[in-house]
């Protein structure tokens, strides 16, 4: 069986983002979220001396630039969009499945934008793990706020 | 409650925005990263999140809480997500069909549910067993 290469890196995105989801937890229990949250973007900013590109950023194009700029800016602003909609009186058990449907726009989009094509195998793969994103984003009747907070990364 | 009475609510519309954003966040990256190596991907992507952090600052009047503990979870998080996009704007980078990798990687709570209940003692809920079996069903059709 072949594995694709994309497989991996992903899978190590995976296995990074759910440790995140457990140091989310355990820093929102001394800090609100929108703390929690500034200081997840501190350490991101730590991590910008060893990633330095130098004056080779400089060499990219505009367009995939203002792409890269652009995809920060709309990640912290959908992660304070779900803490606005906790403020605003939205309950976990609802913001937080609705919150984990968000590849559905990329699967909605990416034909036209990105003229990709899917095999039927992944087309089943992308509804189970929607599927699996909802139902595991139903938070613990027990500690809802816990799992609401766990998604913003 | 209707619908009518959902579309009035700023939650909803709230939580509408955090789909789009994060939708379009992943695209975004996918076309820089069509040219822009991850690791330099990563470096303007932090920047692109200054703004955000600025602004939440700015609202609470340059005001954090005081937690040591707090702080160093928080900021062992952003450099562990740091590690985790990197990872994921490689992805982005090869060939990959871009929604099944943004498909795949939203599988991530499955492991904070696996850790939080070694960790931190939380049990299992119905539903997250639920999603753990949709997310190996999907983990295996997407490695096949």
């Amino acid at each position: 069986m072949h594995i694709e290469p994309w497989f991996w890196f992903a899978a190590i995105a995976v296995i990074a983002f759910g440790i995140t989801g457990l140091l989310q937890k355990l820093s929102t229990n001394h800090l609100s979220a929108d703390s929690a949250l500034i200081v997840l973007i501190a350490g991101l900013v730590l991590l910008e001396p060893l990633i330095y590109p130098g004056s080779a950023v400089l060499h990219y194009s505009r367009s995939n630039l203002a792409w890269g700029l652009l995809s920060g800016f709309l990640n912290a602003l959908g992660s304070w969009a779900l803490l606005a909609a906790m403020k605003a009186g939205g309950t976990a058990s609802v913001v937080a499945p609705l919150t984990a449907l968000y590849p559905l726009v990329v699967v909605l989009c990416a034909p036209f934008i990105l003229h990709e094509s899917i095999t039927m195998l992944q087309a089943a793969g992308i509804v189970c793990s929607l599927l699996a994103g909802v139902f595991l984003s139903f938070p613990d009747q027990d500690n809802p706020q816990s799992d609401i907070e766990a998604h913003m990364d | 409650m209707s619908l009518s009475r959902v579309l009035r609510l700023r939650w909803f519309w709230c939580s509408v925005l955090c789909v789009l954003c994060w939708g379009a966040w992943a695209i975004l990256a996918k076309l820089g990263s069509r040219e822009i190596p991850p690791d330099t991907m990563q470096f303007i992507f932090t920047i692109g999140t200054l703004p955000v952090a600025f602004a939440l600052l700015a609202a609470r009047r340059f005001n954090l809480e005081k937690s040591v503990r707090g702080t160093s979870f928080g900021l062992l998080n952003g450099i562990v997500a740091g590690i985790g996009s990197i990872a994921l704007l490689a992805a982005y980078h090869t060939t990959g069909n871009t929604y099944v990798i943004t498909v795949a990687v939203a599988l991530y709570p499955i492991l904070t549910v696996i850790l939080a209940m070694i960790f931190l003692r939380e049990r299992l809920t119905r539903c997250q067993a639920i999603g753990i079996a949709f997310a190996a069903v999907a983990i295996v059709l997407f490695a096949l």
